[in-house]
């Protein structure tokens, strides 16, 4: 406070004449200031930056000033360019960064003892008394937080919400000098953004914090507005003058034990007095919860109010979506029933997707229908949600041709949004038809419809390019084009058997053609421009970045583990992690009484709640994260096997086998590709040796996997197909248990094949057949260890009675 | 593979073996099939010439084929003709007829001599005719195959699938049951009207020439498809309205920064020494309206002693203010470290009545208390001191804000040492009753 603080400002100011006209201009920049805030209140844009401009020239180098005019002309103009916003805010965000470093030492004497700015209040000795109905901050003039703020409020809008997410990460991380009204604004978005983006443990903490600094109120929380600040000096009188008596209890304590005789009383003394304080801070706690009923937590001028209350009711409907979010349903289910009764679209659209999430069908869409009765009216952005969710419902339901109606009707009313006149920011963020064209990527895969899913999917790229299941959807794709014939494939797996006869009579002769006929069909779909290219190497690229995100994911996870169980350290309160200053706080509910205890009490449990259905969420996370690996893999390795690279197909192969917690289809997936990969690099031993693990007893071929495992994988639980005709479901499970036998027996039979023991060939190639007549493979190799025995007539009663068989007219000689 | 129009070609060339010289024929095939087709049509004479019983080409036909198959690699070496084994086998077939055998070593003999090709300047038929067989001598496989194999070639890498495969092609016969197929009597007459199981030949052989698949046919691996993985919970995108966000105006803009200048000065006299009650009032007044003024009251740590010194009860509402900022454990620490007095005793008694301070905190507060109640020489500061101590724990114990199993140990041996003082006394008989 002394010498050492004293800025080059201090002193230049220190009674020159300058100085006074110094403070003049100052003073003449306060009041334009606040009257273009007044003006950009009442939505007057034009005034406001009439006089911004005014101001700027003044404060030409006044970052504050340029960012309010970016905000303003965005209002004004309606902000049809985001982009050029974000722009300009990172230029006033790099400006102040610059101003601040340039006065370096200045600003650092300022920050440790805030002595800067003593200087404008000598002589006005009222803005003691006047700060308590501005709003104004303390912070430095090259404070960026409502920038940052407002940056991240942008990227929102525009559904980056990683980028959004990094900017209020920063800020709340240090959020406790910022604004209340800010700070909760921060707290807010930071919920919203880290809901959006599944990032359920910092959601959590949001939610406590906010809990404990936004809805438990002390007398901290009183903020303006004439009335409150008279109770509060009446408060505050209240409390300094217990704080006096318990200061000369102690005292007495001392006192009083210089004289021995009276010491025994100083114990009941000092003791009524400390238990009789808590008392007197209820009273006060008391009185100031009947206050905070009207004023709100921001301050009156700064932002629009929000009462406790209602932030509670929000704080409901956010832990209603974090219990969603973390598939806590019975949670959900508790909080739901608290936030019944706010009147916000969102508290039905909540109440319905909990129904969608438990599996209530029917309830979700009656909730949804009676949403739609209320807020129809509002906008068309709420139509599109209604249509979109309506689709996921009958998705759910395995009406896929009904859900790809909902999507496209949730689309179109989409694009009405995005031609609202005049464009407003809030437009960008209803447009959700990037969110939608997902979930019709995800209906037209269901219904095999791979172009057109690849192109979904390919658009919803721009806000998923890091979701591994994007990629592997589009791999998927990809796949379904290869398995339906819709793209080249080099393999020769086919379902018929051509089978041209030559000549006649005694000269006739059978021609086996087995495989694809390939020509024409790469003309049929890669000429036409709107279709995307599928092929197997954009499968490859695809589940390369899938499998690249879902590693990057593991050690994102393992990082953030770590860095949690080090914030759990008081100690190491330094780190600022606002989260664990709640653990701290949550014990001042002892002291307060039976009712608020209660309350508080409450409170508590909830946040551990929330804590604790993170490891659960985690724990889900981590188990969808393997199922999402082990498809990846698997597809990899048939992409591989596809490409041609055997030796990529066996590592990955491998890879999926060695998968921990791999599941036992997949794991019989990669075992087949494995041995085929082997058996392509004429390792037919040890391929043989990879087969063996389904083989006990010599010859008995024991399931490779039980219809158990493959019902955990089909969480895709079709309740009723009226509708779902035309569907192909049969190949997006597993195949059953006995055909994955039988592909067994047919590979280990073509294995010994290769290796020249034919008799063995034959027996397994047999019990294929058995567990699977209808293969064509297993056919074609049954005929081939026929005639490599000589058998020609037993190849020839078999090629002829098999359903796969294909006759084809003779040809004639031209 | 060749297609119909080549395999027609071919045949008539391996019909003409009656009437045309051999050279001509070979002549023809260079001329009519380019290059890249020769390997194709070498094959599919290969497969056709493959078994001397099975009589698909008449014996012209196959000294045609083989010389078709020798002469299109006949600018090379014979071991880099891709079919030489095939020379060979045919050259040492015992089971083969003679003149044929005689006729491919003849080939085999004409690349090294060009001077020897006089005996394709005959047709097949001609040759067949004029063929004695005195004047050849057959050579032992070894033999033959040293003399033009030559180096074994290193052989590409050959996939096993495709090394094991068999032909495309199964012979199937249509006749009627209990018949020899090979006997001659199906054969199609010209000009007669045929009879059930009786079939042409040739169109037989064009058939095949065109069907015939190179890589023939091996056992099958069947690749399993992998499965879809099923839509995740919550991939389908659910939508609700959001809650609004809007910009936010910043009102720091030309603020009156010197907002809390008051309390800066008050708080950094509050260093050097006690406040008059008015002033700690007025502190502790504008520490209240406005809860982010503590940020920039310009206490750091460091300055906390001097304030829990000075001014005890502004420190309290300080650091109660400071509960939810980053820096509380660090002020804290200076806390716990901080010369014990009666002060500091206060400030953390009320600290623990107001907000839950880390066990840890306490534990080490209150070890260190009683250390310094050990260590102070002077009896009657001891005294004092003890005694505010155990004023103290009692509290701490009587609000439950300690476990008092936690610390047992060590305040009973302090209630012990210091027996003689009548608050550690009554600590005792506390401590006794909670055991």
């Amino acid at each position: 406070m002394d010498s050492a603080s004293s800025s080059l400002a201090y002193v230049s100011r220190e009674g020159s004449p300058t100085e006074e006209e110094d403070d003049g201009a100052l003073l003449v920049a306060a009041g334009l200031a606040k009257e273009a805030a007044l003006l950009f209140q009442a939505g007057k844009f034009v005034d406001c930056l009439t006089i911004l401009n005014h101001l700027l020239e003044k404060k030409a180098d006044d970052s504050k000033v340029h960012h309010n005019i970016a905000i303003a002309q965005s209002f004004h103009e309606g902000c049809s360019d985001p982009r050029r916003l974000i722009e300009a805010l990172e230029n006033v965000k790099k400006q102040s960064e610059k101003l601040a470093l340039a006065s370096g030492g200045d600003l650092e004497v300022s920050k440790n003892n805030g002595n800067k700015h003593t200087v404008s209040i000598r002589g006005s000795n009222m803005s003691a008394h006047q700060f308590s109905s501005s709003s104004v901050r303390y912070s430095d003039e090259f404070d960026t937080a409502v920038t940052m703020f407002n940056l991240a409020v942008i990227w929102f809008h525009l559904h980056e919400y990683a980028k959004s997410f990094s900017y209020l990460e920063t800020l709340y991380q240090n959020i406790e000098p910022i604004g209340e009204g800010t700070a909760l604004r921060i707290c807010l978005l930071l919920l919203d953004v880290a809901l959006l983006s599944h990032h359920a443990s910092r959601s959590a903490d949001v939610i406590s914090y906010m809990e404990k600094v936004f809805c438990v109120n002390s007398l901290t929380n009183q903020v303006d507005s004439g009335t409150s600040t008279e109770q509060q000096t009446l408060l505050v009188s209240n409390s300094s003058s217990f704080i006096s008596n318990s200061t000369t209890n102690f005292d007495s304590v001392v006192s009083t034990t210089t004289n021995p005789s009276e010491s025994c009383l100083t114990r009941s003394l000092s003791e009524e007095a400390l238990e009789d304080e808590p008392l007197q801070l209820l009273s006060s706690f008391d009185i100031s919860r009947h206050n905070l009923q009207r004023p709100s937590i921001a301050s009156s001028n700064d932002l629009p109010s929000l009462s406790v209350a209602d932030l509670r009711l929000k704080l409901h409907l956010y832990k209603v979506r974090f219990f969603i979010l973390t598939r806590n349903l019975k949670a959900a289910k508790r909080e739901v029933k608290m936030a019944m009764n706010i009147d916000h679209p969102m508290a039905l659209y909540l109440k319905s997707q909990l129904e969608y999430a438990r599996g209530n069908h029917r309830k979700a869409i009656k909730l949804l229908m009676a949403s739609s009765s209320n807020c129809m009216e509002t906008g068309v952005g709420i139509s599109s949600m209604y249509y979109n969710n309506l689709g996921c419902v009958y998705y759910r339901l395995g009406k896929y041709h009904t859900s790809g109606v909902f999507f496209t009707k949730a689309l179109k009313s989409s694009s009405l949004v995005r031609k609202e006149k005049p464009p407003k920011l809030v437009t960008f963020s209803q447009d959700k038809s990037l969110l939608i064209t997902y979930n019709c990527g995800a209906y037209s895969l269901a219904c095999g419809k791979p172009f057109h899913a690849a192109r979904c999917f390919q658009m919803a790229s721009l806000i998923f390019y890091n979701q591994p299941l994007l990629w592997l959807r589009i791999a998927e794709c990809c796949l379904m084009a290869l398995e339906k014939g819709l793209i080249n494939s080099i393999s020769s797996a086919s379902d018929i058997i051509r089978v041209n006869v030559i000549g006649k009579g005694k000269w006739r002769q059978l021609a086996l053609r087995y495989g694809r006929d390939n020509v024409g069909k790469d003309n049929l779909f890669s000429s036409d421009g709107k279709q995307p290219h599928l092929s197997m190497s954009l499968a490859w690229q695809c589940l390369v970045n899938a499998l690249y995100l879902l590693d990057s994911l593991e050690t994102d996870y393992s990082k953030s583990e770590e860095s949690e169980s080090r914030e759990t350290v008081l100690s190491n309160h330094k780190n600022g992690d606002p989260k664990e200053i709640s653990n701290v706080v949550s014990g001042s509910s002892q002291v307060t009484s039976n009712g608020e205890m209660k309350e508080q009490k409450g409170g508590n449990n909830q946040s551990g709640w929330l804590q604790n259905t993170i490891p659960d969420y985690e724990c889900i996370r981590m188990k969808e994260k393997q199922m999402i690996k082990q498809a990846a893999l698997a597809d990899l390795a048939y992409v591989e096997l596809e490409l041609g690279n055997p030796l990529k197909a066996l590592s990955t192969a491998k890879s999926l086998t060695k998968l921990p917690e791999c599941s036992r289809v997949y794991t019989f997936l990669g075992t087949m590709y494995a041995a085929e990969a082997l058996c392509l690099l004429n390792q037919t031993k040890e391929a043989a040796e990879h087969l063996m693990m389904y083989v006990s007893g010599g010859n008995n071929v024991d399931l490779p996997y039980s219809q158990e495992d493959c019902e955990k994988w089909s969480i895709e639980k079709v309740v009723d197909g009226e509708e779902s005709n035309g569907v192909v479901s049969g190949k997006c499970v597993f195949s059953s248990p006995e055909e994955g036998r039988g592909t067994f027996c047919a590979n280990y039979a073509a294995n010994f094949a290769l290796m020249g023991e034919l008799d063995k060939a034959h027996y397994f190639v047999m019990k294929a057949l058995s567990d699977m007549p209808n293969s064509s493979q297993a056919i074609v190799t049954a005929i081939y260890v026929d005639l490599k025995r000589g058998n020609t007539q037993d190849a020839l009663a078999k090629l002829k009675h098999h359903t796969a068989t294909r006759i084809l007219p003779t040809l004639k000689l031209s | 593979m060749l297609g119909f129009e080549d395999s027609g070609k071919l045949l008539r060339l391996l019909s003409g073996g009656e009437e045309r010289s051999i050279e001509e024929i070979v002549f023809d095939f260079n001329s009519k099939f380019p290059p890249s087709l020769h390997f194709y049509a070498c094959s599919a004479l290969d497969f056709l010439t493959a078994n001397s019983k099975e009589e698909l080409l008449n014996p012209t036909q196959r000294l045609i084929a083989f010389a078709i198959i020798h002469q299109a690699y006949a600018s090379q070496q014979p071991s880099s003709n891709p079919f030489i084994t095939k020379l060979v086998d045919a050259a040492c077939d015992d089971e083969a007829e003679k003149y044929e055998r005689a006729f491919v070593l003849q080939l085999l003999g004409s690349s090294n001599m060009m001077n020897n090709r006089e005996f394709l300047k005959q047709s097949a038929a001609d040759y067949m005719k004029h063929f004695d067989l005195s004047s050849h001598s057959f050579p032992q496989r070894e033999h033959v195959q040293q003399q033009y194999c030559g180096k074994v070639q290193p052989e590409p890498f050959k996939c096993s699938f495709k090394e094991n495969s068999v032909k495309n092609i199964i012979p199937d016969p249509d006749v009627p049951h209990g018949c020899n197929s090979n006997s001659h009597e199906f054969d199609a007459q010209p000009g007669v009207t045929s009879k059930l199981g009786s079939g042409n030949r040739d169109e037989t052989v064009a058939g095949l020439l065109s069907s015939l698949s190179l890589e023939g046919l091996g056992p099958q691996w069947i690749r399993p498809f992998p499965p879809r993985l099923p839509v995740m919970d919550g991939e389908l995108l659910w939508l609700n309205p959001d809650m609004n966000h809007e910009l936010l105006w910043d009102y720091g803009m030309c603020a009156d920064t010197s907002r809390g200048a008051a309390v800066r000065d008050l708080i950094a006299k509050a260093l050097k020494g006690p406040l008059v009650p008015v002033q700690q009032e007025q502190v502790l007044v504008e520490l209240a309206n406005d809860p982010k003024l503590v940020y920039h009251c310009g206490l750091t740590p460091k300055k906390l002693p001097d304030l829990v010194e000075n001014n005890p009860m502004i420190a309290v509402e300080v650091l109660i203010k400071l509960v939810n900022s980053p820096e509380i454990s660090e002020y804290f620490t200076v806390l716990v470290n901080m010369e014990m007095s009666l002060h500091s005793m206060e400030v953390v008694n009320r600290l623990t009545t107001t907000i839950e301070l880390p066990t840890e905190f306490l534990h080490t507060y209150i070890s260190n208390c009683i250390s310094a109640c050990q260590g102070i020489k002077d009896r009657y500061m001891q005294n004092r001191l003890v005694r505010l101590v155990c004023v103290f724990l009692q509290s701490l114990i009587r609000n439950k804000i300690i476990n008092v199993h936690d610390i047992f140990i060590e305040v009973q041996a302090f209630c012990i040492e210091f027996s003689r003082i009548r608050e550690a006394a009554g600590l005792f008989r506390l401590l006794k009753t909670l055991e």
